[in-house]
């Protein structure tokens, strides 16, 4: 029984030392994700994945063209899209 | 966490909402520190979306992760698009916060900000978090159809015809008043109005810059627009202190309600890309950062609320607007409590953006739940201002009259003591010539804001900067609503006026979009030359009337949403929406009676035309009475009779004469909770 404690001490330490690590390293991730998200957030509140979406529809390179054409496309949803009070 | 945690996390929040909610309703003499306030919003929120939105999902409206939403099954990649829900909730939230939860309680915060408070976190929790979060899942379940389809398929066509005409009205009313509010925080204000006149070829430039220079880098160009936004608020300053150039910047109110009026008209028959767009931008782009730096300050200052929970004006005779706690703070606070508005929002593009039906729960309660905290934060910024500075900004000068000396005893005698004085150094420090009879709200709030910001960032030097962007903030923000608005309205008129005669509907016809916008900019440049003429100040009758209005769009709303409720065979649940209903009922037709019909000339139209007929007016500001007293009965008569079909539809229905049956689009299944799992 203390054999096994004696052998068990150990690993549990490098299991915590482990947990502990991935916890730790997954802090940078999570805000990395957060950034991210507000990113992704950003682009869409600000028409950019719009844009994008509307340049993989159409196979289309981002061009003063491209954007005119884009925006003429949104012109009537913009336009009718209502702003609260 | 395991289950006890939680039950122990539940209850502390709860009990935290409740002595911080009992803190603000009971303490009486002192001040009390701001974060009192944010803490009942939150702990309440908090409970609100953990518990009840959680009740609603499950058994009011059954939510089904299984069903594909219309974004999955139409997806197009332009209108109908999965999105990412915390996309879609950023997404919503710009659309649903306006200036309206900023103005509201500022306005309200004349009864103390208690009444304010306690509407702001009720009305949010159990009204307007309901009717969005019900409104977008009805509108999900119909292949994203808006409110006005919607309150035609399931009450009837009376149902649409006065949505219609409720979101019309709204408009104008809403057009009218917000332009108002920029006049008074405009006018005789070289630095704000420079500040305001540089936004447009700034706005312009933008639009250039991203269609011929970087085409979709629209994050870019409004960060180089915000730049050149702020250079603008310091040249403003320069201006103010170069009397040749002040002379140019210094408007009178019927001036600036003249260039506004132009402005909107422009701005409706322009293309979108070369102003309407880019200004949207940048003025989301500006709204986002101020409201989230607004909480940071008042999180990190912690400001003190000098303004008293309840003040003597909650008689009735409040010299910012005139009328009893009930019903008028429940009009004027709509946005931030219950605002029919979103119910555009969340029948508009909102419904074709979400990806799975659980998550209207977060953008449509959540949503709201931001929007009212927003609320929160102008009600801290108004009452953190004495009260006697408060009174001076935000009484018109029919109230407390031209002479500074004569304001200041007036207010003093209210018990709110100020001085001339103390005005005269605190407009100094605001970089403007006076503060006094700044009505409107605009004003009052970017001085609590600045005072935050100033005592957060830079100091008093720096305040007049802070003040002047505050403004600029707001009147960026209206001047987007009065264009997009103005715009939205013309398409609307062009929809029905195509019915009457096709060509008028065509929305790419040159004349038809300048007859149509022309009457929509007459519509509200009517109420907004009105609001400047009215010696009371204009607010006092025109946001009133903007909050009815409002409000009963939110009672149609809800209208649509109880009637849905009944005939989806869970009446047992319709309480959840008719609660808030009876209340918008007894609140709107209660406070449109007093508007039309009250004797007190400062409330009632028609007493204030009589009023005006006996001293011989202008027959014009007469008229003008006349037509808010018919307006208001317009409305009310319109919406009594959807509330009429509604309740026989919904009788029908429950006493089994009709079947429970709803115009849903069919169940499909979704392939994304597939995906997902693998």
């Amino acid at each position: 029984m203390s054999m096994l404690c004696g052998a068990g001490a150990p690993a549990r330490e490098m299991l915590e030392a482990r947990t502990h690590r991935a916890r730790v390293s997954a802090i940078p991730a999570a805000i990395i994700r957060s950034f991210k998200l507000l990113a992704a957030i950003l682009r869409e509140i600000f028409d950019e994945s719009a844009y994008q979406r509307f340049l993989e529809r159409g196979q289309l390179e981002s061009s003063p063209n491209a954007y005119a054409v884009f925006q003429q496309e949104n012109e009537q949803a913009k336009s009718r899209r209502p702003r609260c009070c | 966490m395991p289950k006890i945690l939680r039950v122990l996390f539940w209850i502390a929040v709860s009990v935290l909402g409740a002595l911080a909610l009992a803190t603000i309703a009971l303490h009486r003499g002192e001040q009390i520190n701001a974060l009192w306030l944010v803490v009942a919003a939150v702990a309440t929120y908090a409970v609100g979306y953990r518990f009840y939105s959680s009740f609603i999902s499950a058994k009011v409206l059954a939510l089904d992760p299984l069903r594909a939403t219309p974004a999955e099954r139409l997806d197009n990649g332009r209108d109908f698009v999965p999105t990412n829900r915390w996309v879609v909730f950023g997404h919503h939230f710009a659309a649903i916060a306006g200036p309206g939860p900023l103005v509201g309680p500022v306005l309200a915060a004349q009864f103390g900000y208690l009444p304010g408070t306690l509407w702001i976190i009720a009305g949010a929790v159990l009204g307007g978090c309901v009717q969005d979060f019900v409104i977008l899942l009805f509108s999900v379940r119909r292949d994203g159809k808006s409110l006005t389809e919607m309150a035609k398929s399931e009450i009837g066509r009376l149902g649409g015809v006065v949505a219609y005409v409720a979101v019309l009205s709204i408009i104008v009313i809403l057009l009218g008043a917000t332009a108002l509010i920029v006049v008074n925080a405009l006018k005789s204000s070289p630095w704000g109005t420079f500040t305001i006149a540089m936004t447009m070829p700034i706005a312009v430039l933008m639009g250039f810059y991203l269609r011929r220079i970087r085409p979709g880098k629209v994050l870019e160009t409004s960060v180089l627009g915000f730049v050149l936004v702020v250079a603008a608020i310091f040249g403003g300053q320069w201006v103010s202190e170069t009397p040749s150039w002040a002379a140019i910047f210094t408007l009178t109110a019927p001036t600036l309600a003249i260039l506004i009026i132009i402005y909107g008209f422009a701005a409706s028959s322009l293309p979108v890309w070369l102003l309407l767009a880019p200004r949207d931008y940048l003025s989301t782009f500006v709204k986002l950062g101020t409201i989230s730096l607004l909480a940071v300050g008042i999180v990190a200052l912690r400001p003190s609320l000098r303004m008293p929970p309840l003040t003597r004006f909650a008689d009735g005779s409040g010299p910012v607007f005139a009328g009893t706690i009930f019903p008028f703070a429940f009009i004027t606070i709509a946005c931030g409590a219950v605002s029919g508005f979103h119910s555009l929002i969340s029948s508009g593009t909102t419904p074709k953006l979400i990806r799975r039906e659980p998550e209207t729960r977060l953008v449509g309660y959540g949503g709201m739940i931001a929007e009212s905290m927003v609320a929160i934060m102008a009600m801290i910024a108004a009452s953190v201002l004495q009260p006697g500075v408060y009174f001076a900004v935000n009484s018109p000068a029919g109230i407390v009259g031209q002479a500074p000396e004569a304001a200041a005893t007036t207010i003093s005698s209210w018990g709110f003591p100020v001085t001339a004085a103390q005005m005269a150094t605190l407009a100094h420090a605001v970089g403007e010539q006076t503060l006094y009879n700044r009505t409107g709200g605009a004003p009052a709030f970017a001085v609590g804001m600045a005072q935050i910001f100033s005592n957060t960032l830079g100091g008093q030097a720096v305040m007049a900067l802070w003040y002047h962007f505050a403004i600029m903030f707001e009147a960026l923000f209206i001047l987007t609503i009065i264009d997009a608005g103005t715009r939205v309205g013309r398409f609307m008129l062009q929809d029905a006026l195509g019915h009457i005669w096709k060509p008028l509907g065509r929305t790419s016809w040159y004349p038809s979009i300048l007859f149509t916008s022309a009457v929509i900019v007459a519509a509200w440049g009517n109420f907004l030359w009105q609001g400047i003429r009215d010696p009371l100040g204009g607010i006092n009758s025109l946001w009133p009337l903007f909050g009815i209005c409002n409000q009963l769009l939110a009672t149609v709303a809800l209208c649509v949403a109880t009637t849905i409720i009944v005939k989806m065979g869970r009446s047992r649940y319709v309480l959840v929406t008719l609660i808030p209903l009876c209340w918008l009922v007894a609140v709107t037709f209660t406070a449109s009676w007093h508007k039309v019909l009250d004797p007190n000339p400062r409330i009632g139209f028609l007493a204030h035309a009589r009023q005006l007929a006996a001293a011989g007016a202008n027959p014009r500001l007469i008229f003008n009475d006349r037509l808010d007293a018919a307006v208001t009965g317009v409305l009310v008569v319109m919406v009594a009779m959807i509330l009429i079909e509604s309740g026989f539809e919904c009788m029908r229905v429950v006493t089994g004469q009709k079947l429970a049956a709803t115009k849903e689009a069919p169940f499909v299944r979704t392939m994304l909770a597939l995906e997902e799992q693998a």
